[in-house]
């Protein structure tokens, strides 16, 4: 069978502190169960490949989100088709609220998104920064770090990724969003470096669609344990106890 | 409160910290209680003024090397080499260096200055020169943006009252000079050659910024770095071109080396010398922490920094050979590490020993790039201990990749008790 092929969607603009990472990490999941994947970098259409399997979006300074979003509209069109041939879309941070419904900047103009993620995101509240962790809709521990402007709105469609434990206040209690073929947070750079759960869960639907199973082999179980590791270090600093 | 008294409580408070190996900044703290306004008092009089050096990486090198090069030029200079980089830093400075009446033996100042406080510190003394190292990816927990860092910059630079001398290779400190030179102020700068450049595999790494900028050119730069290769540089003074040997290998120690000489010479004028220049730096030893080598227990251990995914990069395009006997040491002074996935590791063969706070976030990275490793041993002390008895006895200098508050744990417990600041 033919390899996956993961896109970084204008990994330049939005790629910003290990966030375009994350397409790496999911192509290393998928090559470690035995299957062949290749990423490929667009930028503009004449990049764009046939058929996409996955498509990763990272994050951008607050500099970067009106050229990335000016970059985003001629390409459009093939993120819509993507998304209509099955594609798993993961998002960080801007690239999150660029492919929502719409975002508003600080100064109070709203942009409209791509609109593949029922989200809107508003950039109008002051940056948090700081590490973040809790449980995900599978009860899962999970954690990252944030650094961005605003806060997401969900709409209809979107269910949140993971309950905030920690940090106790400054952070909101729900983070992210998580729908069919849809992964969206602000836990910034390799968000699935430190939640594998969340690669193994991008990888198990993309490879259902190629009607492929998916082998768990000891570098995954090796991964997990590092990822394990280090979200105890940011539960136990911001102090969540699990038992 | 009188000068004698204030100047009298910081020096035995400096006394006393040194005794204790505490923090280098408390003693500046005291005094600024004491007399607020001691930054102007004595630094505002200096005959040739004060020279702000600021940017993302490089301002501790740089700052130490100009510093040099004046002293070899016969000028009585007045530094905060090598961090204190803050008001109270550069107090503390101050209390080693000034009189009980607070009179500074200088003729100039050259102080390493802060990209955030910038400004405040040049409302207490007006710089006459600032010198721009580069604008690149850091702190990004703090700042936001790399950008905040240009405007923090820019902001800095129209309070010069002679100018700004930038690092040209740096397309961002290159776009904020034309925009400087374009609203009248005196501008300078340092090339560096596109052979050069590509000494280093990653080059300069500017950070991408987001924003409309002049695409005008410089004039003639002050200086060029024409080539670099391990820790040989050559120079070209407007002519004569000068080879130097640097304290350390690599593109950014030779941009280090090109700005302080750069600057000396705007400064020095007629009176400059690009042989005594040269001298000055090919004696300098590295700057405190950064690629200084510390012994322990009989081994050499080489301490590489990683402030910033810059500085690492940097200092791992340095190597010459793939790096063996490694020891990472990563703590909370580094909060979102996330940005080591964006490094180019392959100059890392393995890796023996990991520690601090942060140490599995690196174990995450170096499984998913299939680098081997040893042990990970949270505590520092106990791992310079495993790191250090478990190296191969033939091995050669062993590595340390560690951020800046282990770099200064690290030093403490191998036995160097000096501070920042403070050689």
């Amino acid at each position: 069978m033919s390899a996956f092929t993961l896109v970084r969607l204008l990994p330049l603009s939005l790629g910003l502190n290990g966030s375009a990472a994350n397409a790496e990490i999911l192509a290393l999941s998928l090559e470690h169960s035995g299957h062949d994947a290749h990423i490929v970098d667009v930028h503009r259409v004449g990049d764009a490949p046939a058929e996409v399997d996955a498509v990763c979006v990272g994050s951008g300074s607050a500099s970067s989100m009106r050229p990335a979003a000016a970059q985003l509209i001629p390409l459009l069109g093939l993120v819509n088709l993507w998304r209509a041939q099955g594609a798993f879309f993961l998002a960080v941070g801007t690239g999150w609220d660029l492919l929502g419904v719409s975002v508003t900047t600080p100064e109070g103009e709203v942009l409209p998104g791509a609109g593949i993620f029922p989200s809107e995101a508003d950039h109008q509240s002051t940056r948090f920064s700081g590490e973040v962790a809790g449980v995900d809709f599978r009860g899962r521990p999970s954690a990252g770090y944030v650094n961005q402007v605003g806060a997401v709105t969900l709409h209809e469609g979107g269910k949140s990724l993971m309950r905030v434990e920690g940090p106790q206040s400054g952070y909101p209690r729900e983070e992210g969003l998580i729908a069919k073929g849809l992964l969206g947070t602000r836990l910034g750079g390799p968000a699935l470096a430190l939640n594998p759960h969340w690669c193994d869960d991008i990888s198990q639907n993309v490879l259902e669609k190629r009607g492929e199973s998916r082998h768990t082999a000891e570098f995954h179980n090796r991964v997990a344990n590092a990822a394990a590791q280090a979200r105890t270090g940011i539960e136990r600093r911001l102090g969540i106890s699990r038992g | 409160m009188g000068l004698i008294i204030a100047f009298g409580v910081a020096k035995v408070v400096r006394f006393l910290t040194r005794l204790r190996g505490g923090g280098s900044a408390f003693p500046g703290l005291v005094v600024l209680r004491l007399l607020p306004h001691v930054l102007e008092r004595t630094l505002g009089g200096l005959p040739r003024g004060v020279i702000f050096v600021t940017g993302s990486n490089g301002k501790s090198t740089t700052t130490t090397m100009l510093a040099g090069i004046l002293r070899a030029h016969g000028l009585k200079v007045f530094t905060n080499s090598a961090g204190g980089n803050l008001p109270q830093g550069l107090a503390s400075a101050l209390v080693g260096s000034a009189s009980l009446r607070g009179r500074l033996p200088a003729d100039i100042a050259v102080l390493e200055v802060d990209e955030a406080y910038g400004t405040h510190i040049a409302h207490l003394i007006q710089p006459r020169w600032v010198v721009i190292t580069n604008i690149q990816v850091d702190q990004l927990n703090r700042f936001g943006e790399p950008e905040a860092v240009y405007r923090m910059l820019r902001d800095l630079s129209r309070m010069v009252s002679a100018g700004v001398l930038v690092n040209g290779g740096d397309p961002n400190a290159h776009a904020l000079g034309s925009e400087l030179e374009a609203e009248g102020f005196r501008v300078e700068h340092m090339a560096v050659s596109a052979e050069a450049s590509a000494s280093a595999a990653h080059g300069l790494v500017p950070a991408p910024l987001f924003f409309e900028r002049l695409a005008v050119s410089l004039s003639k730069p002050v200086l060029s770095v024409v080539s670099v290769a391990g820790a040989q540089v050559d120079l070209d003074f407007r002519g004569p071109v000068f080879a130097l040997r640097m304290p350390q290998p690599g593109l950014h120690y030779a941009v280090d080396t090109g700005l302080a000489a750069a600057m000396a010479s705007v400064v020095l004028d007629d009176g400059f010398k690009p042989e005594t220049a040269i001298a000055a730096l090919e004696v300098l030893t590295p700057v405190y922490g950064r690629g200084e080598t510390i012994t322990y227990k009989g081994r050499d251990i080489a301490l590489i920094m990683m402030k910033n995914l810059p500085s690492l990069q940097a200092n791992l395009d340095a190597v010459t050979h793939p790096l063996e006997n490694v020891w990472i040491s990563v703590d909370e002074g580094t909060p979102d590490p996330s940005w080591i996935f964006d490094t180019d590791t392959s100059a890392l063969s393995s890796v023996s020993v990991l520690s601090g706070t942060k140490a599995w976030q690196w174990v995450s990275l170096l499984e998913h790039r299939g680098i081997p490793y040893g042990h990970v041993v949270e505590d520092t002390k106990a791992a310079l201990e495993r790191f250090v008895a478990e190296a191969p006895p033939s091995a050669g200098p062993l590595n340390a990749i560690v951020n800046y508050e282990q770099m200064m744990r690290i030093r403490r417990l191998a036995g160097y008790k000096e501070l920042e600041g403070t050689r």
